[in-house]
């Protein structure tokens, strides 16, 4: 991956949606999620997860909210994504092992 | 803010990539007429308390990089444009927001305010790496 710095560049989010769409936004990181294990804390309906799902080999979406857990278990469901996981749990103290996701995302968490 | 990015450092892989992304409340949303890329009609700040929160998550991501927990491989700024019907329902819209000003900044009068409307906001992200 490049260190260049890319501030400023304008990257088209696309429109009708509140937050960006999953494969824009995960398209501007710039990493191949293809074979990682992807941890999104703060994940909330999945929006970023589902999308991650897409090219990684698992996806666990962890988020306080349980309504919202729902709502993206019953998306996953509906689009037939069998690799991603929906947790409870909270940023600050995260009941999973030392060592077992390759990439974590905190998006709109901090 | 520390604890949460602590955990993320210790559930990584060696080397795993850990990724921050925000809104970027160090700029102002841009309204835009007509279209998503149309004339900037106006500006739409942060609310004071919101940037200090933001202010706070930078602090602590410069934390765990300067401790050496992280370090930095690339960063970068997206815009997201939403679209709006016209001034009242953006009005409606900032009246409800936790993070933007709840009035805009209008550069240009009332006659040139679309419709329809689009804000473009910042979204910044920091790709980090496990040190």
């Amino acid at each position: 991956m490049s260190a260049t710095a890319s501030v400023g560049q304008f990257v088209p989010g696309g429109l009708g949606y509140l937050r960006p769409p999953a494969e824009i936004e995960l398209g501007a990181y710039g990493i191949d999620l293809r074979g990682l294990r992807v941890a999104d804390i703060g994940a909330g309906e999945g929006r970023l997860a589902l999308g991650a799902a897409r090219d990684a080999v698992s996806v666990l979406a962890v988020d306080p909210d349980r309504g919202a857990l729902a709502r993206g278990r019953a998306e996953a469901r509906r689009q037939g994504i069998s690799n991603i996981k929906f947790s409870e749990g909270a940023a600050q103290s995260l009941r999973l092992p030392d060592a077992s996701f390759d990439v974590v995302i905190f998006s709109w968490t901090l | 803010m520390v604890d949460a990015l602590q955990e993320a450092h210790r559930i990584l892989v060696e080397r795993g990539v850990f990724v921050d992304a925000r809104p970027d409340s160090r700029v102002s949303a841009r309204v835009r007429a007509k279209s998503a890329r149309g004339t900037v009609i106006g500006t739409i700040g942060t609310q004071r308390p919101t940037k200090t929160d933001d202010l706070s998550s930078d602090k602590a991501v410069r934390d765990v990089l300067t401790r050496k927990l992280f370090r930095s491989r690339r960063r970068g700024r997206l815009w997201h444009a939403i679209p709006f019907e016209d001034v009242g329902e953006l009005n409606d819209y900032l009246t409800d927001h936790l993070r933007f000003s709840k009035r805009v900044r209008w550069l240009a009068p009332a006659s040139r305010r679309g419709p329809p409307l689009f804000v473009e906001r910042a979204v910044r992200f920091e790709v980090l790496e496990k040190a």
